[in-house]
């Protein structure tokens, strides 16, 4: 059997990888793949972690976790699909309407 | 031993596309390398003994996610456009502070949770998974199919194209051509 911690640390590797895109990109699109990548190395956690020690509770909380990711790229979707038909880009330096 | 070299290698194509993903400037190929290190994640899940999983993670998310993002990029026609890049500053301040939060991490996942392999087969399969999330989770799994609900209703309404507007005439006007099946 492989070592948990070899599992932590591919998690850990993933998530900031995932980190490093929302900080660094400008395509919403792009920076939400960001996110679902740091979505799925929580998920890998919560596993490893089931496993160590034989506990179903991570294993449903990535259940959970799974759906409510399908809820958000649902919405997320759209609503990149409402601001390309208002702004005619999805970047995100220039949906700056909120922001200071 | 051959489990060991299945990790290594879907752990190096995890984080291969996984910084693809980041990189490229191109989305259509940013999405498609995201569905080669889910696939590589549920691989993972089939060697951390939760098959069943791994089988929602291929079909939720390398199948449903990521086939809605690809439809809202060539939807949107995004893959012809050029992202320029941000800052230097931005680059810099983004990579280091990602890659210092890894190091760090790895330090002390490699120090501190070392931990003992865990002795006799865990059984997570469909039956039992299904069995707990039907006793112990069934009010939090109601909550998840409501959230889903409201999920559709929200994208349904953010990606319709301009909001009904309050006067019924109008807004009838509008939406006629489109709802065609009414």
């Amino acid at each position: 059997m492989i070592p948990t911690q070899w599992f932590l640390i591919l998690g850990a590797v993933l998530f900031c990888i995932g980190v490093c895109g929302v900080l660094t990109r400008r395509n919403g699109i792009t920076i939400f793949m960001s996110i679902e990548l740091m979505v799925n190395a929580v998920n890998l956690t919560f596993l490893a972690y089931a496993r160590q020690f034989h506990q179903l509770h991570g294993v449903i909380f990535v259940f959970f976790i799974m759906a409510i990711a399908a809820a958000e790229a649902a919405v997320g979707l759209a609503i990149f699909i409402s601001l390309f038909h208002h702004r005619e880009t999805i970047d995100v330096d220039e949906a700056n309407l909120m922001r200071w | 031993m051959i489990n060991f070299v299945i990790f290594f290698f879907f752990a190096a194509l995890a984080v291969i596309f996984a910084l693809m993903v980041i990189l490229h400037r191109n989305p259509v190929v940013s999405a498609l390398s995201l569905v080669v290190s889910l696939f590589s994640l549920a691989v993972m899940y089939i060697l951390l003994e939760v098959p069943f999983l791994a089988a929602l993670q291929v079909i939720i998310y390398a199948g449903a996610i990521m086939v809605l993002f690809l439809f809202v990029i060539m939807l949107l026609n995004l893959q012809r456009r050029r992202e320029e890049t941000t800052r230097p500053v931005q680059q810099f301040l983004g990579f280091t502070a990602s890659a210092a939060f890894a190091v760090a991490l790895i330090y002390y996942l490699a120090k501190y949770a070392v931990m003992t392999l865990p002795n006799g087969p865990f059984l997570a399969d469909a039956r039992t998974i299904g069995i707990r999330l039907f006793e112990t989770y069934f009010f939090p799994f109601e909550m998840v199919s409501i959230l889903l609900l409201a999920a559709i209703v929200g994208a349904l309404l953010l990606s319709a194209r301009g909001l009904p507007s309050p006067d019924p005439e109008r807004s009838e006007g509008a939406n006629a051509p489109e709802v065609p099946g009414r």
